[in-house]
């Protein structure tokens, strides 16, 4: 069984080669021997590959695995094959906010054409405003908050229509 | 509060008991439960206040009791004086410590909380409003002998501006009276270009603010912000405890400050201290100060502002002098007068502070959010990892982002920073980003090695503290650790169902 990790931008296949007398996985074709393997759970484990004792820390966090190693801490996900479209992402159509915070003003109305990087909606998170810009040209479909709202990171403050051929 | 070994330990026995029946903490997060811990130690119970969206936090548990502040927002809460003052009378307390932020330097607070009987732990109201003005706080340290910022504002007649600009000396920085934002902003490095300058100026000034006024200040090449943190008597009496370095900062926020500060001349400290005695003194100020410097690579250094309340980075001094400023300000608070004299306070090696924040230093320092699933605190005895964190904690929008402080004390500067390079590799939360990593690389910066500091610093090295690519070995070893805790990977190596990944969903 082959897994595709996401990590960086990158998608990595994870192979298994053997499972006894230890585990040996290879990732993009590249061999590992992982001789301790810890347990499953969120918290601090040794793990012993090809020798080398290796100190971790993981946690899950909602889908992704969170892992610090040598200092420094690092996002994996796990492309599920079932929609492995899901990581790919079209996002274009979609203004989001880059950071949480409470939406302070709205600029435009759904109906509006807006032009690239003309600003939608102000949002501001502890004293920091940012404006909220179209990714592209186009006719606001859906404001989907108002103002007053609070965002969640990455959530998506309006919608652009769908490009068509009068675009 | 326990003081590590290593750590000079100044601090005398108590005399008298101090007269304070219970003291309410008006503040949230790791410094109430530093200001709990101390008043502890001095036996006297202390009261929290919350917001019923972190009713469960860690600094509720810190305080010997605990009053539901009822609020909008949680900030709006924090900031309803009034409420507090009555929550405080409730509870039986006597005496209001503001911490820092929120109310701490609002005078009406002070005013308010001295008018119901309570004691505030701080200066009084009209010291707060004298040094919360810019510029009553610069017109005052002028009038007392400190050095502030020479300036000149245009009276619409340019000959008499530039003859003045002149006096002041160069690089000048000639801006608009009216405006801010860098607009019609100009540095000048010589008389020659002062004409044209103060002419565009002028007309920038106008077409932007409607308003041709401009003024003229010295500008500071690569500045270094280094203040004093001082104690007074409220009656002229004065101590200094030395300064800190300040001049890490991204988004005009401290990141990393020292005690001492590094390659600084023993005559211009030894000016900046006489400087923040004599302005304390002068403007009989009570409690626990911080006098804001600018420095500039010339040697030269002016007054920017007057902190009147317990700073962020208060504990860099504690561990440099073993005074815990906590106690001193209850002591000051409590009618004692300065618990030590200047001769008796001594420094003791470095220490650094830095804030871990929970930001994206690749974003421009964004803020992020999220959830603690996994928190690994750093533990020495030369060390304070002073938080209010809890695993499973949310992480939110609503307060500033900084979760928690560093502060490592060295025998050496090069001592300070490794180990607190040492400790940041420890520290480990999981499930929202932090700055952690961007301040190791800032530490292990030659320049900062170095002490070549200034307030610039996070951009003129931001390419070089950008985070070096992973190595194709470490990769693996990432990947693999990350594999070893997805279920499916777990079950398709052990077969199904395998006891720990289970537990391992289950905990918590």
């Amino acid at each position: 069984m082959a897994l595709k990790l996401t990590f960086a931008g990158r998608v990595h296949i994870l192979e298994i080669v053997r499972r006894r007398p230890h585990l040996v996985v290879s990732i993009d074709g590249r061999e590992h021997e992982i001789a301790a393997t810890g347990d499953g759970g969120d918290g601090r484990h040794t793990l012993e590959i090809a020798g080398e004792a290796l100190h971790v820390a993981r946690a899950q966090v909602g889908e992704r695995q969170v892992v610090r190693l040598r200092g420094r801490t690092h996002e994996i996900g796990l492309i599920d094959p079932r929609s492995e479209i899901a990581e790919t992402g079209a996002g274009n159509d979609e203004v989001k906010a880059p950071m949480p915070g409470r939406v302070v003003s709205v600029h435009k109305s759904a109906g509006d054409a807006v032009l690239r990087g003309e600003a939608v909606a102000t949002i501001e998170s502890m004293k920091l405003q940012m404006a909220l810009v179209a990714p592209r040209d186009g006719r606001l479909a859906a404001i989907l908050r108002g103002e007053g709202d609070s965002v969640d990171k990455d959530e998506t403050v309006a919608r652009l229509e769908a490009l068509t051929s009068e675009d | 509060m326990t003081q590590p070994t290593g750590i000079a330990r100044a601090m005398p026995p108590r005399s008298r008991p101090l007269p304070f029946r219970k003291v309410l903490i008006a503040n949230r997060g790791e410094i109430v439960c530093r200001i709990a811990r101390t008043l502890r130690e001095l036996s006297i119970p202390s009261v929290a206040i919350f917001h019923a969206a972190e009713a469960r936090s860690a600094h509720v548990r810190a305080a010997d009791e605990a009053v539901e502040i009822l609020g909008e927002t949680p900030v709006a809460a924090h900031l309803d004086g009034g409420r507090i003052i009555e929550a405080a009378l409730a509870a039986g307390a006597d005496a209001i410590h503001p911490g820092y932020g929120f109310l701490s330097e609002n005078a009406a607070f002070a005013r308010a909380t001295a008018a119901a009987g309570l004691t505030f732990i701080g200066p009084g109201a009209d010291l707060i409003a004298l040094m919360g003005d810019k510029i009553s706080a610069r017109d005052f340290a002028e009038r007392h002998g400190v050095p502030v910022a020479p300036s000149v504002i245009s009276d619409g007649d340019a000959a008499s501006f530039m003859a003045a600009a002149e006096r002041i000396g160069f690089p000048l920085l000639i801006k608009a009276a009216a405006g801010g934002g860098g607009k019609g902003m100009k540095i000048v490095r010589s008389v020659e270009a002062l004409a044209e300058a103060t002419r565009s100026a002028a007309s920038e000034a106008l077409r932007y603010f409607g308003d041709g006024r401009i003024y003229a200040e010295l500008y500071v090449d690569r500045p270094r912000h280094i203040e004093v943190q001082v104690l007074g008597d409220g009656r002229g009496g004065a101590v200094t405890l030395f300064e800190r370095e300040c001049s890490v900062q991204r988004r005009f926020q401290k990141i990393i400050e020292e005690a001492p500060a590094p390659n600084l001349a023993d005559d211009i400290r030894e000016r900046m201290l006489d400087a923040a005695l004599q302005l304390t003194s002068a403007a009989k100020y009570l409690n626990a100060g911080t006098i804001e410097f600018i420095l500039g690579s010339d040697g030269r250094f002016f007054f920017l502002e007057m902190n009147t309340r317990l700073q962020v980075e208060h504990p860099v001094t504690e561990m440099i002098t073993g005074i815990d400023l906590v106690r001193a300000q209850m002591e000051i608070a409590a009618g004692h007068g300065l618990p030590f004299q200047q001769a008796d306070i001594v420094r003791k090696g470095v220490a650094i502070e830095c804030r871990i924040c929970a930001e994206d230093p690749e974003r421009d320092f964004l803020p992020e959010t999220g959830i603690v699933q996994y928190l690994g605190k750093p533990e020495a005895p030369y060390l304070r990892f002073e938080n209010a964190l809890d695993k499973g904690q949310k992480i939110t929008a609503d307060f500033d982002p900084m979760l928690a402080k560093l502060v490592v004390h060295g025998e050496t500067r090069d001592q300070a920073i490794s180990r607190s390079i040492a400790a940041l590799e420890e520290l480990a939360i999981l499930g929202v980003k932090t700055n952690a990593e961007y301040l190791e690389r800032v530490l292990a910066h030659p320049a900062f090695r170095a002490g070549d500091l200034h307030t610039g610093f996070v951009a003129e090295h931001a390419e070089a503290l950008n985070a070096a690519p992973l190595d194709a070995s470490t990769l693996d070893h990432v990947l693999i650790a990350a594999a070893l805790g997805f279920r499916e990977f777990r079950e398709s190596v052990f077969g199904a169902p395998e006891p720990h990944a289970t537990i391992g969903r289950w905990r918590n």
